[in-house]
């Protein structure tokens, strides 16, 4: 069977030797073409500079992205960060899909950083080890708690653990 | 160099006249999760949902497949349904299986637009597309 839609969507972080991380998000469907690319500098991970582009059908929302996007310059990636990117970029009359942009390309920089404690926890062997690191984990990562199934208070992870 | 890099490829069979079926896959340098859906059109209900966990990164996350079946009943068009999934699908077992099934939920309309628009463009060539999404999506 054919198909009636196809979506493709690509988001990468570089890391620049600045130390800055530029993201490159890209969607692209039968009917949609977005591009939003975003530099974030560390330790706040602080937006310094975002530019949006949008082709093919634009939504009539979605229209001003590219000066709409200039409005989450400033902005750190910390709690609150849905709301706030909602209150800038999305809402109501805002552009859904700069918000997604935005918030998707702020969660690669975080598995970005997540990626190298991961890479560590395959080179350990021992299964009790292994445990131990994801507690340690758990532990320093208090976003992680009741995140998912491996972080319930009822997963052998998080036995013993009380947090 | 790239550091992180995800991808997300998501797409669209009619099987019926109101009924759609999307596939998901997500890969990245951790993750790699791919989901099955069959949405109704009519009310956007979840019919079926089928997932396959190939990547991940501890040994209690395969525990969240049997939890993809609680979006079964769950409709895309109603309010809030994403975060509905993220906190059935991914608070209580993965966060990247409800990364998936929004991103095929927020396809829906797409899809049901683009279907539309071939059917449409099939009997006139000439059709004004943007016109058309417009009037389609208003």
């Amino acid at each position: 069977m054919t198909l009636r839609f196809l979506r493709n969507k690509v988001v990468e972080v570089e890391t620049r030797p600045d130390g800055n991380l530029a993201v490159s998000w890209r969607l692209t469907d039968d009917l949609q073409k977005a591009e939003v690319n975003i530099v974030f500098q560390p330790p706040q991970l602080e937006i310094l500079e975002a530019e949006a582009k949008m082709d093919r059908f634009v939504p009539p929302d979605c229209q001003s992205a590219s000066e709409l996007i200039k409005n989450i310059e400033g902005v750190s990636i910390g709690s609150g960060l849905r709301k706030i990117v909602a209150g800038l970029v999305g809402g109501e009359n805002g552009c859904s899909l700069l918000e997604e942009a935005v918030l998707e390309s702020a969660n690669a920089v975080i598995l970005n950083f997540t990626r190298p404690g991961i890479e560590f926890g395959e080179s350990v062997p021992d299964d009790d080890e292994k445990l131990k690191l994801f507690q340690e984990m758990v532990k320093s990562s208090p976003r992680l708690i009741r995140s998912c199934i491996s972080f319930q208070d009822d997963s052998p992870i998080m036995k013993g653990l009380n947090l | 160099m790239i550091t992180f890099s995800r991808s997300q490829v998501i797409r669209a069979e009619f099987l019926d006249d109101n009924t759609v079926c999307f596939n998901g896959i997500q890969e990245d340098h951790i993750y790699s999760m791919e989901v099955q859906i069959e949405v109704r059109i009519s009310d956007g209900e979840i019919l079926t949902v089928k997932g396959d966990m190939k990547r991940y990164t501890n040994f209690v996350c395969p525990q969240a497949i049997p939890v993809l079946q609680t979006a079964v009943g769950l409709s895309l068009l109603e309010e809030g349904w994403d975060k509905k999934v993220m906190r059935e699908i991914g608070r209580k077992g993965c966060e990247h299986f409800a990364e998936v099934i929004i991103e095929c939920g927020r396809c829906l309309k797409k899809a049901i637009l683009s279907k539309s628009l071939h059917d449409a463009l099939a009997k006139d060539p000439a059709l004004d597309q943007e016109k058309f999404l417009l009037k389609m999506s208003a």
